[in-house]
């Protein structure tokens, strides 16, 4: 039984951030500050609830195979999301994409341009 | 075009055919070997584009506890600070944020290291890498930044990288 | 065991509610990253509902759906920079 509960609260703490990360999307200003959001998501959120499934798989439905997949899914998340966001951000100020607000400080624009 | 180099074919044959183990999950003689045969073909034509300095570093006792220590101790760490302090703006109402991109210089001289703090600043929320870029021998990261607190150089590299920097180094020098 | 299909049930409706940025977001960015997330948060509820029903054909697809998540993200990225 606490075996149960303590599964239950890592998949509650995952949702919370994951619940956290899309608040985040919805109501940030600018399109950066929604991809900084984005990232909450992908790490705990997804992470959290990957750990409380693998403990339900092994534990209470006893298949090893089924753990190591949600394993591999985790850990394929976490390893390609920094290459995305890292891909966006640098197109997006490429492209001309400003946030409304200027910025207090904006090195790679004096730098660059 | 490298040239093609056989511990290399080996490491990346290794790397696919535990890829291909954890996948299918059944070790019957006939799944290895299709396994072994499929593995051994990307190796062949993947290897000189997977690895470039020194093939068996990952075998390397030393390292590979080093890593194991960066991965489960001083990162979780970071990310989790740094998703508190996110989910926390978020839930506040979105406005206390000052976001900037500052300049940071980075001590990191192999490739692969360069990659892996990137990598490791942009998974933590809050931060994002945008560019990095090399003048007179010393290296720069652009980063955008969610809260900016100290205007670039040495102070906001200290609050950006935190303790990740001296983990990557003492896997990759 | 009900408690896992009710997470599930949070994170596809989390999901939907993404939508609504892809929508309306002003620029390319804004849509991406919004359909990046409910990516994740799918395979998310997929997961859920793999270990719920203990069938392993959902987590197949939430595999596919992780792997194809970087394609779609990287080739807008690389379009928003001018380089495709």
């Amino acid at each position: 039984m606490a075996l149960r509960i303590v599964i239950d609260l890592l998949i509650a703490i995952g949702l919370f951030f994951a619940l956290a990360g899309t608040k985040g999307i919805i109501k940030m200003p600018d399109a950066f500050c929604r991809m900084q959001a984005s990232t909450c998501i992908s790490t705990l959120g997804v992470l959290c609830t990957a750990i409380g499934a693998v403990l339900y798989a092994i534990l209470i439905m006893g298949s090893i195979g089924t753990a190591v997949k949600i394993g591999l899914i985790a850990l394929l998340i976490l390893l390609t999301n920094p290459i995305g966001s890292h891909s966006i951000a640098k197109g997006a100020y490429k492209a001309g994409i400003r946030p409304e607000k200027e910025m207090s400080v904006d090195d790679y624009g004096r730098d660059f341009e | 075009m490298q040239k093609m180099r056989f511990p290399a074919v080996i490491s990346t044959f290794i790397v696919c055919f535990a890829f291909w183990v954890l996948l299918t999950w059944s070790f019957e003689i006939q799944e290895l070997a299709a396994g072994a045969v499929v593995s051994l073909a990307v190796a062949l034509f993947a290897g000189r584009f997977f690895v470039h300095t020194k093939s068996f570093w990952f075998f390397n006792p030393v390292k590979l506890v080093n890593l194991i220590i960066y991965v489960l101790f001083i990162f979780p760490v970071e990310l989790i600070k740094a998703n508190w302090d996110v989910a926390k703006r978020c839930f506040g109402g979105c406005k206390n944020v000052n976001p900037g991109i500052v300049k940071v210089p980075v001590d990191l001289e192999s490739d692969y290291g360069q990659a892996m703090l990137a990598n490791s600043i942009t998974l933590t929320p809050g931060t994002i890498t945008m560019d990095i870029a090399e003048e007179e021998g010393q290296t720069y990261y652009y980063i955008h930044w969610i809260d900016v607190t100290a205007p670039s150089g040495k102070e906001a590299g200290d609050a950006i990288k935190g303790t990740l920097e001296k983990g990557v180094g003492r896997i990759f020098k | 065991m009900t408690e896992l299909l009710i997470f599930g049930i949070f994170f596809a409706v989390m999901a939907v509610c993404l939508l609504w940025r892809v929508a309306k977001g002003p620029t390319a960015a804004d849509r991406i990253v919004a359909a990046d997330g409910a990516d994740n948060l799918l395979c998310c509820a997929m997961i859920l509902f793999a270990v719920f029903s203990g069938r392993g054909i959902y987590l197949d697809i939430a595999l596919v759906g992780a792997l194809f998540g970087i394609v779609d993200t990287m080739l807008v990225g690389r379009y928003l920079e001018g380089r495709l």
